[in-house]
């Protein structure tokens, strides 16, 4: 359990401009690749256990 | 009710210590809940918030979420508006209340509490996690520190599943 400290000098803001389509589509395609890679990771990680002969 | 009875299950979460008294170092429990017309009365620009919050609350597609102390709901620690998109919940605003703001601040871990919260609801929701925003430019580098966000293009923010897992894990208890 923790607490993400922002510096005393630093307030959180977004940029409240509506997004474009565009912007949408980026996001979503980021997404997308993100959740890709994500599954690779997983696949690559499960991969790497070797089995020994006895 | 302009919110959908379907998500009243994630109306109000507990969080851990998730906000701390600067000067004191004490931490506290802290709520997560829609907002009301009553607290419109309070989140004016009158009262030094800086954004137009009844306005966000009007929009059908957004939820308007504050976070509060535990045990003293009446005094708004920041808030945060959102909306649910195809694959993920995006950010509209976030802010802390006006006495949250600056180097006089009176609590810390305000908007992370905030932050978690939304990726928590991408959780719910079925998204993996995944939250976006658009940051101000001066906070990008800021966001990836803190927040573990990758910048996507222009100021587009996007928080994946792991960066969601450990926002999550630093604030709730389940």
């Amino acid at each position: 359990m923790g607490l993400i400290r922002e510096p005393l000098d630093v307030d959180f803001f977004f940029d409240p401009k509506p997004l474009t389509k565009k912007e949408q589509q980026m996001i979503s395609d980021f997404i997308k690749t993100d959740k890709v890679k994500r599954k690779l990771k997983k696949t690559t990680q499960k991969g790497i256990y070797t089995q020994h002969a006895i | 009710m302009k919110h959908n009875p379907q998500y009243i299950d994630i109306e109000i979460d507990k969080l851990t210590n998730s906000i701390e008294n600067v000067i004191t170092g004490d931490s506290f429990q802290t709520d997560i809940s829609l907002i009301d017309t009553n607290d419109l009365k309070q989140i004016t620009k009158k009262n030094g918030w800086l954004f137009n919050w009844k306005n966000e609350y009007k929009q059908p597609d957004r939820d308007v979420y504050k976070l509060t102390i535990s045990g003293n709901p009446e005094i708004i620690q920041g808030l945060i508006s959102i909306t649910e998109r195809e694959d993920h919940v995006y950010m509209h605003l976030i802010e802390s209340a006006p006495f949250n703001l600056g180097r006089n601040k009176v609590y810390i871990g305000v908007p992370g509490n905030l932050v978690a919260f939304a990726c928590r609801i991408s959780f719910h929701r079925g998204f993996d996690g995944y939250v976006s925003f658009t940051s101000k430019t001066q906070l990008v580098e800021h966001y990836q520190k803190t927040l573990g966000a990758i910048n996507v293009g222009g100021h587009l923010m996007v928080i994946n599943t792991d960066a969601a897992l450990k926002l999550i894990d630093k604030y709730f208890k389940n």
